[in-house]
């Protein structure tokens, strides 16, 4: 939050435009009563993420401190918040319609982006080392399958990710 | 019937109207029309001179039907009606027609197609009236008894007011003792005094002071001669009609004769069976024959049969100095019959155990707030100290939980209204007996809105008591110390604490009694989408139901504060003692009338109907009919529209008289625009026109309104028939969909005109011809609106061709 006095609270457009999202569309309902909040195990460890002021700023058309500020990219996604939540808020799902809506303005932390690049190049977020592969039959795992990474492709190229992703690298 | 004679009077509102409308003109149009035997012009005629003129007319035999165009008819027709019924005509034979706000107003600025408007008018009326028949006014006994289940503070209460106006009162109560969630309760805000008094009745002599407010137990209730209480007793079945119901009522025993009993106290300390008290939150234990506290009303034990070992043991019966115990007392089976019946059924705690986060029914020092009451009250299971039922030590630090399944979508949306308060309460009645009591209210949003209720707020803050906002995620237990910790963050400071404390009270949700749903049954009455009984109508209709004759009360429709519960049960006394205290209902016969010839046996209209006034009876061919109940029928023609075989007319509004009227107004043209045809109910629809009127806001005079009682009566073929008579466009002007005051009529009309321009397009007209609108009485500008709307959609359209024609 910026100091100082505000003559006007930010644009509800913002708000409007995280409803019509998917995972977005319960966020009016939220009376910040701060069950999320407690129920959260980021929020308790650290003070750069707290769910219900990261509602409230949305609500109140905060769209820059949301977009580009690093909270949203902290949820760790255990859905305490919306198992608890008394106004039926899909919480978790509005912090990912959030991230989307920053996606596509070009804000990703870097590992979200390395994520997203392994996703289109080998299928995984995550890069599986030949370490761990040759592990995987001393602990009786069969080896790993390839990946169906053509299809994830033109699933990521359908839905315009590829291009996105190519713009951040870009940039 | 003799010839028919039409008189008319045209009122000019003090020569107002004759500025726009040419009266000349008018009064030469209704002397030529067939039928028209009298003519009358005046400034008015529904008071002084008028009014006299009127009358000396239909006293002088001139004619058998009138017609009257006056400024405002909804407020004049009232009073001319009485009058020519005084007069000696049927007063049903009359029409009214407003040429103020219908037509000159609203065409000020085209007073000639005004005039032609208005001629059309009163041709339309006329052709209806001729088709008027008379009708009867209809008698149906009722009696002058009443029935009120539950009997809690808003039972007790309308109980009182109908006994001190003299009717015969039953009063059953499910429990064996009277007083409901009041008498658990202990004490009540704003007042903060006990919960269980009432008003003293006015037939006891000796309390009929200013000053009467007496406990139940001294205040003489139980005394009143025309008060019958039936307690341990539910109501199993009614039957019958508003006025005269036949009501069963199972009374469970006792096996305590309340005759004998002296309340000796003897057999409960006889008695062997030990038990956890429901009554004190399983605070303590009570024996199997038992009284909640010393001074519940009747005064008398009760032997809980589901613990007693009755003969196997009847130490009781051997030590009761009267014999007033008898083991083998049956159930009885009771019939009443009543005349009105009052609901006061109440409302109970949410079960707080779904929600698991808090541990209600596995942590013992989760409690809620009414369990907290019963150790506050002094008659309570630990006489006024509240303890840490885990280990029955003090309890020094309390935490209290608001909206425990209250505004909660997973649960119960709505707030209860009354939590905010009961634990302002509670915690003020802790601190000022116990001022080191460490108190904290976990709160989202604190709710004092009633008179008062702000000052409790104030006084827990001034004494210490402390605020979180926030709503706790868990309450969790430490293993050493069984100590409760409460996880919530303090949302202002966002600043997350762990409360430790010895006790937490959960404020659940309020929802309503156990067996509602069951009640509602029998009694046929709706529910609304909580589980309470559903009012009529909130704001112009509380405390009463869709059905005459049956009220609600308290707690049964929402939950209330005991001020507001008692302000209910006056008003749902007042109206059972209006529907009873002539002993008769009175209606009229603007109701539907079945040609059971044409009856097809189908049950739509049984299912249709809203009030419940048609039932399918068999014949001696062995087949069914519908017969329409005229104390139950409303007169709104739903079932008209509904039935498929045209079986079913409304007395007052026939399918001729409908039809004369529309083509009355559609044979005077008049104006370069294409003819319009408005369609509006008689609640909502017809008074947005009247207000469009009264607000002289402006629409073209092409636009012809024709009221029938409720959009729900039409049918498709009348649209069809609209079009045939002249209208290049049809509107149907109903009340909004959720409010309309038949309840489903507007819904029944949308899905007819939805049906009827899937029709119009095989016929070749254009759907958009035909539109449903949806207005409450203040939209006269919206009526306003769509009549424009539809006048220049139809001038666009060009001119309607209809095959054949």
């Amino acid at each position: 939050m910026t100091h100082g006095k505000e003559k006007t609270l930010g644009s509800l457009a913002f708000p409007e435009a995280v409803k019509r999202r998917l995972g977005g569309e319960t966020i009016t309902l939220c009376y910040q009563c701060g069950t999320c909040a407690s129920s959260c195990p980021v929020a308790k460890i650290t003070d750069r993420f707290n769910p219900r002021e990261v509602i409230r700023l949305s609500l109140l058309g905060e769209r820059n401190e949301v977009v580009s500020g690093d909270a949203i990219w902290l949820c760790c996604s255990c859905y305490n918040c919306q198992e608890r939540c008394p106004q039926k808020v899909e919480i978790a799902d509005v912090i990912y319609a959030l991230r989307n809506i920053a996606f596509r303005e070009g804000y990703i932390p870097n590992i979200y982006s390395e994520f997203a690049g392994a996703l289109s190049s080998d299928g995984r977020i995550v890069k599986v080392s030949r370490f761990v592969e040759n592990k995987r039959p001393t602990l009786g795992l069969p080896a790993l399958q390839p990946t169906g990474v053509d299809a994830l492709r033109k699933i990521l190229s359908a839905t315009g990710f590829d291009k996105l992703q190519q713009r951040r690298e870009g940039a | 019937m003799s010839e028919v004679k039409v008189g008319v009077f045209l009122a000019d509102s003090g020569k107002q109207l004759s500025k726009i409308l040419d009266f000349d003109a008018l009064t030469n149009h209704v002397k030529n029309i067939s039928g028209v035997a009298f003519v009358a012009r005046g400034s008015e005629f529904w008071r002084g001179e008028g009014l006299k003129t009127l009358i000396e007319a239909v006293k002088g035999g001139k004619m058998n039907r009138v017609v009257v165009a006056e400024a405002l008819p909804k407020l004049s027709e009232v009073k001319i009606a009485q009058a020519v019924e005084n007069a000696g005509l049927n007063p049903y034979l009359m029409e009214f027609i407003d040429l103020k706000d219908h037509c000159a107003w609203p065409h000020r600025e085209t007073p000639r197609e005004a005039t032609e408007k208005a001629k059309a008018m009163l041709l339309a009326a006329t052709e209806r009236a001729k088709l008027l028949e008379p009708l009867e006014k209809l008698e149906f006994p009722a009696l002058k008894s009443a029935l009120i289940i539950g009997g809690g503070i808003a039972g007790m209460q309308a109980a009182v007011d109908l006994a001190d106006l003299g009717f015969e009162v039953n009063l059953v109560e499910k429990a064996p003792f009277l007083g409901g969630l009041a008498a658990r309760a202990g004490r009540f805000f704003p007042t903060d005094d006990c919960a269980i008094c009432i008003e003293s009745p006015a037939s006891d002599l000796k309390t009929i002071t200013h000053t009467s407010r007496k406990c139940v137990y001294r205040s003489g209730f139980t005394e009143i001669s025309n008060l019958n209480i039936l307690t341990n007793s539910t109501v199993v079945a009614v039957e019958g009609v508003p006025g005269n119901y036949k009501v069963t009522i199972e009374k469970k025993p006792k096996y305590v004769n309340e005759l004998k009993c002296v309340r000796c106290d003897l057999c409960t300390t006889v008695c062997p069976v030990e038990v956890p008290d429901e009554h004190n939150a399983k605070l303590n234990t009570r024996k199997a024959i038992y009284m909640n506290i010393p001074n519940v009303h009747p005064p008398v034990y009760v032997i809980d049969e589901n613990v007693c070992k009755f003969h196997d043991c009847a130490k009781c019966v051997e030590v009761c100095p009267t014999a007033a115990i008898e083991l083998d007392q049956k159930l009885e089976r009771i019939t009443l019959n009543v005349g009105s019946i009052t609901v006061a059924t109440g409302f109970q705690e949410f079960d707080s155990s779904i929600i698991k986060e808090y541990h209600y029914d596995d942590y013992p020092d989760v409690i809620t707030n009414l369990e907290l009451a019963r150790m506050i009250d002094g008659f309570g299971p630990t006489a006024g100290v509240i303890i840490r039922p885990s280990n029955r030590k003090p309890a020094k630090k309390i935490v209290m939980i608001q909206c425990v399944g209250s505004r909660d979508r997973r649960w119960k949306e709505y707030c209860s209204s009354i939590c905010c308060m009961i634990s302002l309460k509670h915690a003020s009645l802790i601190k000022s007996e116990y001022p080191e009591t460490d108190i904290t209210i976990c709160y989202i949003d604190i709710r004092t809105t009633g008179r008062e209720h702000e000052y409790y707020y104030e006084r827990a803050r001034e004494m210490g008591i402390k605020f979180v906002k926030g709503r706790p995620t868990e309450i969790s237990r430490d293993p050493d110390t069984g100590k409760l910790i409460v996880d919530v963050e303090d949302a202002l400071l966002k600043r997350f604490l762990e409360l430790e404390a010895d006790l937490v009270v959960l404020a659940p949700a309020m929802v309503p009694t156990e067996g509602t749903k069951e009640l509602a049954e029998v009694l046929g009455l709706e529910l609304d989408e909580d589980g309470f009984f559903k009012e009529y109508n909130a704001k112009l209709r509380p405390t009463e139901t869709k059905l005459r004759g049956i009220y609600l009360c308290g707690g049964a429709t929402f939950p209330k504060d005991a001020p507001t519960t008692s302000l209910h049960a006056h008003s749902a006394a007042i109206k059972a003692a209006k529907f009873l205290t002539s002993g008769k209902i009175v209606k009229d016969q603007r109701t539907a009338i079945i040609n059971e010839e044409y009856c097809g046996d189908c049950e739509f209209c049984p299912v249709t109907c809203p009030y419940g006034a048609i039932t399918l009876e068999p014949t001696t061919e062995g087949h069914f009919v519908a017969k329409i109940s005229d104390l139950l029928c409303e007169g709104c023609g739903i079932c008209v529209g509904a039935c498929p075989l045209n079986a079913i007319e409304l007395r007052h509004s026939r399918p001729n008289q409908m039809l004369a009227q529309m083509k009355g107004l559609m044979s005077i043209t008049g104006t370069s625009k294409p003819l319009v045809l408005a369609i509006c109910c008689s609640e909502c629809g017809h008074t947005a026109v009247d207000s469009s009127g009264m607000a002289m806001m402006q629409y073209p005079a092409n636009v012809r309104v024709m009221k029938v009682p409720c959009t729900g009566i039409l049918q498709v073929n009348q649209f069809l028939e609209a079009f045939k008579a002249g209208a290049q466009g049809v509107m149907i002007v109903g009340c909004k969909s959720d409010g309309c005051h038949y309840e489903v009529g507007s819904q029944k009309a949308e899905k007819k005109v939805e049906l009827a321009r899937t029709l119009l397009k095989e016929y070749g007209i254009e759907p958009e011809r035909l539109e449903m609108f949806n207005m409450i009485f203040i939209e006269g500008d919206k009526f306003a609106e769509a009549a424009q709307m539809m006048t220049e959609r139809v001038e666009k359209l060009g001119s309607l061709q209809i095959m054949g024609s």
